[in-house]
This record gives C-alpha cells, sequence and structure tokens, in this order.
C-alpha cells in the first residue's frame, strides 16, 4: 500500500486514523474530588464547534471538571459549545450557578453556548431558573451543532 | 428530514422533589401579620441573567469548630428557625409550609430615610444539605442566594452564596454607595447568629467576586417594579387609603 493510498478518505486505515484522532480528542474528564460524580467528554465535530457530553451529578464539586472541559472543547478558536445534556442524573441549584458563570465566560470569549438532551424535567428547571432566557436549548446534536455553526 | 430516535421513558429524576415547580408568576399562599404583600404577588421571580447590574458571586462562611453537629442537621436548623438568625430591622414571614421548593416567603426590610421595603423570595431548591432562594421582579438584586454545609478538613462548615445583578440602575447606585456593605453585613451576622445557636464562635469568612463588570442596559426598565420606590409609595399614600377606607364605611 502506498502513502497516497493509506491517506485517501474512506479507506479502512483512513478511518482508523479518525478514530484514533477523536479517541485523543475525546479524554474523559474525572475529578480528583471524591465527591464530583461527574464526567465530561469532549468532542470535535468540526473546526468551530466543540460537543461536551455531560454523565452524572452536576453540583458545586462539578466546577473543576466543567472548567476543565471548557477550556479544552475551546482549545483552537472554537466558537460554538454545545453540551449535551442525556446523561445528566442530578441537578442541585449550585449545578445551575455553575452553568450561568460558564455562559458569562462563553459570552466574554464571544462564543456561544448551546444545549441539547435535557429531559423534560430539566428544561422545567431551566424554565423556573429563567437560564432559557439567555441558552439556546435544541431537540438533537445535529440542530444544536447547525446553530453553533452559523 | 430530521428523524428522532424514540425516547425510552423518563423515570423521575433523584432531584424532581427538591425543585419548585415551573410557575409563570408567584403566589402568596397565607400573609402573616404584619406583612404586606404589595411587590411579590404576580411578579416573575427573576435570576443573576435578568438583573442590571454587575454580576457578583458572594460567599460568606463559619466553620461551626468543635461541634458534633452533621451538615444534615446545620441545614435543618436553619431551614426552622430561618427569621431568627438575620439582624434585627429584618423581618421574614415563613411560608406557613415552612421552607419547601415553591414556597414564597414575605420580607419586610429597612431602606434608609425610614422606609420599610417589602418583597419576598421563592424557595427555588430545597434538599437535606442545602437550600435556595429566588428573588422577584422588584427585589433589590435579581439572582439566587443558596445556603449549604458540607464537612471539610474534619470540620462542619455551614456557607450563604449569593449569585447576584443589581435589579435597576437605582439598585445598582444603592448598591455601590453603601448597599454591598450593608448585604455583606447582613449575612455575615446571620452567620454568625447560626455558629452562636450551635455554641462555635469563629469568625466568618467573606469572598467577593465580581463575575461579570457589564451592565445589561437592555434590562434598564426592570426599575418599573422596583420594590423600594413602590413600598415608599404605598407608605406615602396610605392616608389616602385610610380616608377612602372610612368614607366606604
Amino acid at each position: 500500500m502506498t502513502a497516497e493510498t493509506e491517506n485517501l478518505p474512506g479507506t479502512l486505515h483512513a478511518l482508523r486514523g479518525e478514530f484514533e484522532g477523536i479517541r485523543e480528542i475525546r479524554r474523559t474528564r474525572r475529578s480528583e474530588m471524591p465527591q464530583a460524580q461527574i464526567t465530561m467528554d469532549v468532542r470535535r465535530v468540526s473546526a468551530k464547534v466543540s460537543v461536551v457530553d455531560v454523565k452524572g451529578e452536576l453540583t458545586a464539586f462539578a466546577e473543576g471538571v466543567l472548567m476543565d472541559a471548557y477550556g479544552q472543547a475551546s482549545e483552537g478558536g472554537v466558537r460554538g459549545i454545545v453540551m449535551n445534556f442525556e446523561g445528566l442524573e442530578y441537578m442541585n441549584s449550585s449545578g445551575i450557578g455553575l452553568l450561568v458563570t460558564l455562559l458569562i465566560r462563553v459570552n466574554r470569549e464571544k462564543q456561544k453556548l448551546l444545549i441539547y438532551g435535557l429531559s423534560d424535567h430539566y428544561q422545567s428547571i431551566f424554565q423556573i431558573t429563567r437560564l432559557d432566557d439567555a441558552i439556546a436549548i435544541h431537540d438533537s446534536e445535529e440542530d444544536a451543532v447547525k446553530a453553533a455553526s452559523t | 428530514m430530521t428523524e428522532r430516535t424514540p425516547q425510552p421513558e423518563q423515570k423521575e429524576p433523584r432531584d424532581a422533589a427538591y425543585w419548585a415547580r415551573y410557575a409563570e408568576t408567584l403566589k402568596v399562599s397565607g400573609v402573616a401579620e404584619g406583612a404586606t404583600n404589595i411587590n411579590v404577588e404576580g411578579r416573575r421571580a427573576v435570576g443573576p441573567l435578568q438583573g442590571f447590574g454587575k454580576m457578583w458571586q458572594k460567599t460568606y462562611r463559619v466553620r461551626l469548630g468543635g461541634v458534633a453537629v452533621s451538615p444534615a442537621e446545620v441545614i435543618q436548623t436553619w431551614k426552622d428557625n430561618y427569621k431568627d438568625f438575620w439582624p434585627e430591622g429584618n423581618v421574614f414571614y415563613a411560608p406557613l409550609a415552612g421552607i419547601t421548593p415553591g414556597e414564597v416567603a414575605l420580607i419586610s426590610g429597612s431602606l434608609p430615610g425610614g422606609v420599610k421595603l417589602s418583597t419576598g423570595v421563592m424557595v427555588l431548591y430545597a434538599d437535606e444539605e442545602s437550600f435556595t432562594l429566588m428573588t422577584p421582579q422588584g427585589h433589590p438584586f435579581s439572582g439566587w442566594i443558596t445556603f449549604s454545609s458540607f464537612e471539610e478538613d474534619g470540620a462542619t462548615i455551614a456557607q450563604a452564596q449569593v449569585l447576584m445583578r443589581a435589579n435597576d440602575p437605582l439598585y445598582e447606585v444603592g448598591l455601590r454607595m453603601g448597599g454591598h456593605k450593608m448585604e455583606d453585613e447582613m449575612w455575615q451576622e446571620t452567620l454568625r447568629n447560626l455558629a452562636a445557636h450551635f455554641g462555635a464562635r469563629e469568625p466568618v469568612e467573606t469572598n467577593l467576586v465580581c463575575v461579570d463588570p457589564k451592565l445589561q442596559w437592555r434590562h434598564y426598565r426592570n426599575v418599573w417594579h422596583n420594590a423600594g420606590i413602590r413600598s415608599a409609595l404605598h407608605m406615602v399614600t396610605a392616608p389616602l387609603r385610610w380616608r377612602s377606607a372610612r368614607k366606604r364605611r
């Protein structure tokens, strides 16, 4: 196999290379604090958009994990941060507070913060706390990424 | 065309019982004697994103050193005796159902010039180790106050954390001209009173962070609901209300 064919898009080798690339980008963030029961995996889905997959409990103890994930998601001039809350299992008011401070950071960097995967319960919490006034909530990753790219 | 994957039936999340249910506007279930419900009923609850002024995160904490009390016991005591820990001059009319999610409490505070500020708060969230109050439109600040307790380095800590913006331009000026200091003193005294209840006498640590220095000019119209102005007007027009009430009799 020549070097040229190895790099042709669609070949098995190229796909494996892409997969390894994605794995390299996807670093699981686990807090060293025992109380933080959350992981946030970062995926770069396009040159300008990153997706953060949230799994677990969003409480005050998640601050380090969230800010690390945001830092990683912002690398390389990303303009849109999409948070996937399909794996959100628990959230208290401190967790909502963290999202407010994250939103301020995102706005300061002139980025967009978008969300998808909220259950009905968490959508209602976004309404009560009026976070839905400031953060766009989407039904699917496809919609959120599309909105983040525009 | 976008295809949506069928969602499995959603289980009730563990935190469901801790959060207030969504309601468009606030409703006060009962007005205690001495309380005035002129700036709460029918108002919307507002968070730090809806305010006008700079966004602040203020954290006040006290160590309950040498006291054998669990975080859950601290929070239960705080919920049960909330009004007793407040400094003099401010009155918290606890809801009949106590500090439980969705309940609304009325507040009477003191403003310069002898004006009695009538406002309130909604219990946004309450679990065994924390509870959060959210302010209504017209309150001096727009935001949340979270009271929590946890263990750190072998001691129980009690903490109050405010995430807020002044609700309108007048309040922002007021906060800068001594209002912030008054608020800091109020929460410091509250924590000292709570610690004293448990027999602890340690200093209150205060940490003030300006999260966003920008003013949100698009919210300047919040001044329409300003509870200070409305409370003052309510006070000065009281004789007119008495007179018209007497005429009706």
